[in-house]
């Protein structure tokens, strides 16, 4: 089903952007923990001055973490508007432009005349693009890992919980990335599949945002899918493996969309 | 087996319904209507039409890109409806205007395409140089081609793996005409290999010179489909002769001869159009003092532009 030959293309042809977007992502991640080791304690200090706590309590909900615990730098690391932004370039930039761009392009015909299933490139692309998430997810996580180990923040930290929020964060992108992918394979032109992707994330993110700041926008919140992307609960040990079953459905929505579209679709010769 | 076989193939793009149209009009527009071709193993079959008879519209349904609306399509014995990826494993395939990924150079492009087939790419360097192709080309970007070499990667992308049938959209455009001549010579040697080649153009010279039978297309109808040589036949000549001295008698036969158009006398001159067989034509003028007698070979064009010429068949209802 998926191709090998299609595979090693994607994958060189990806591979610059997303080794950038590791490095970014991993120099974010080492950053945290040191800034952690270096104000942590006086920032915590101050968080707890009952003249400030409030004014904490909201940058640390806004930012969906905080520097005054391991843990909370953890979470910081990965819900922070630019690891996701980062993320988002990896995963769900290559996704929206997987195929509608060799469709714009032309190449997508030239691919096609060879003896290859829609439902196997879909299935390559798809395969590619989880991939990517989760080495975007690994190379943020390992720069915490490696800046809280070199400054001897560690001891927090578990295995387990490190693990969950790698799968946590995998679940948002490949639910995010194959929305994105199944607009992809639904235009003839990148604009309206990138416009689709960008739309359902952004708008998803501002809702999440929204509804977390002010509590009369609460009731909005189950319908944004970085509500179910809880590093801070996973670290705390509060997790709800529901949240993974939303993102899971999400992902499934989109394949089963994908997967229904893409071949019943007529390719006329592009304009 | 036939290696292409079409049953009203009909493909409509649009909807019938006014509020569901993305291009506003009296109805959903009918890219080929009921098309029945037949495309034996072994032969060049030249698909002619001017640009929007549908041309593209059939091939893309030969090759699973579009769904008909009606009517089927069987390539190589097989449907291609169900058909898929194993079918086009033994087609090669190139698409007018072909888009080639500029990032890569030639011999990275023909590694990457040839990969998806079982067959090896054992034409390919007979390909490569036939049409010219250096290892230095070969080792440059893509994006630095000219129109004629990007054209010539083409056919080799096509033809490399040895398919069984050849789908070839404007195959010859941006080619010079030495390189046209080795790709004429290519499809000569396809062909001798019981190879198909199913050849699209509106380069009437080419499908003249390469096609055994062509199929002719308008507003995507079928308007002929006959042996090149048949459609010459019975297309209308230019004839000219000049006499050493005139022959009222003569000019009285030929207007009563079948097939005789448009007859001229003036002087010494005889001009007139002769539709059909010559050899009527050519007993009559033995024994008449000929100075001079010139009669210009039928053209593929006169005969795509006489069919042409006839009004459209009326439209079918909506």
């Amino acid at each position: 089903m998926v191709s090998g030959n299609l595979f090693r293309r994607t994958w060189a042809a990806e591979r610059v952007r997303l080794s950038l977007v590791m490095i970014a992502l991993a120099i974010w991640g080492f950053l945290l923990p040191v800034v952690y080791a270096t104000f942590g304690s006086e920032m915590g200090a101050l968080a707890s001055n009952p003249a400030f706590a409030n004014v904490f309590d909201v940058m640390s909900r806004f930012t969906g973490g905080d520097v005054f615990s391991i843990s909370g730098t953890v979470a910081l690391g990965l819900v922070h508007p630019i690891a996701l932004a980062l993320v988002a370039i990896a995963v769900i930039g290559f996704a929206a432009g997987a195929v509608a761009g060799e469709r714009q392009r032309g190449t997508l015909e030239v691919l096609l005349a060879r003896p290859l299933e829609r439902r196997a490139l879909y299935a390559t692309l798809l395969v590619a693009m989880l991939l990517f998430a989760a080495l975007a997810e690994v190379a943020i996580l390992a720069g915490i890992v490696a800046g809280a180990a070199l400054f001897g923040v560690a001891a927090g930290l578990r295995t387990i919980d490190l693990a969950l929020c790698w799968l946590n964060g995998v679940a948002l992108f490949g639910a995010l990335g194959a929305v994105a992918l199944a607009a992809s394979v639904s235009f003839d032109r990148v604009a309206p599949a990138m416009g689709i992707a960008l739309g359902v994330t952004i708008v998803g993110y501002a809702v999440d945002f929204l509804g977390t700041l002010w509590p009369n926008a609460a009731w909005l919140l189950p319908i944004s899918p970085f509500r179910y992307f809880e590093p801070t609960r996973i670290l705390a040990g509060t997790f709800d493996p529901l949240d993974m079953l939303v993102l899971a459905a999400l992902f499934a929505a989109a394949v089963g969309w994908a997967a229904w579209i893409f071949p019943r679709r007529d390719l006329a010769a592009p304009s | 087996m036939d290696a292409i076989a079409t049953e009203g193939l009909t493909k409509h793009y649009g909807s019938k319904w006014p509020s569901l149209r993305r291009v506003p009009g009296p109805g959903p527009v009918r890219a080929l209507d009921d098309l029945t071709i037949v495309v034996r193993t072994g032969e060049i079959f030249g698909f002619l039409g001017p640009n929007g008879a549908g041309k593209s519209t059939a091939i893309r349904l030969l090759l699973g890109y579009l769904h008909p609306t009606a009517g089927a399509a069987h390539v190589l014995g097989l449907d291609v409806a169900t058909a898929g990826a194993h079918l086009r494993g033994r087609i090669g395939y190139l698409p007018g205007g072909i888009a080639l990924y500029a990032g890569l150079t030639g011999v990275q492009l023909l590694d990457y395409l040839a990969a998806f087939y079982v067959r090896p790419p054992s034409l390919r360097a007979d390909l490569v140089e036939r049409l010219e192709l250096s290892r230095r080309d070969l080792g440059r970007p893509i994006r630095d081609y000219s129109r004629g070499m990007r054209q010539k990667i083409g056919i080799v992308q096509a033809l490399q793996h040895d398919p069984e049938l050849a789908i070839l959209d404007e195959p010859s455009e941006g080619l010079d005409p030495l390189m046209q001549r080795a790709f004429y010579a290519i499809l000569d040697e396809r062909k001798a290999a019981g190879r198909t080649v199913f050849f699209s153009s509106h380069v009437l010279s080419e499908v003249e010179r390469v096609c055994d039978r062509v199929a002719i297309i308008r507003a995507g109808r079928l308007v002929a489909l006959e042996r090149v040589g048949a459609l010459l036949a019975r297309r209308r000549r230019h004839v000219e002769a000049r006499l050493d001295a005139p022959a009222p008698a003569l000019i009285a036969a030929l207007a009563g001869l079948p097939g005789i158009t448009s007859l001229e006398a003036r002087d010494d001159r005889l001009a007139f159009g002769l539709d059909g067989d010559v050899v009527a034509l050519l007993r009559l003028l033995e024994g008449v003092p000929l100075a001079d007698l010139t009669i210009e070979p039928a053209r593929l064009e006169d005969a795509f532009l006489e069919l042409y010429d006839e009004p459209a068949r009326a439209e079918p209802p909506w």
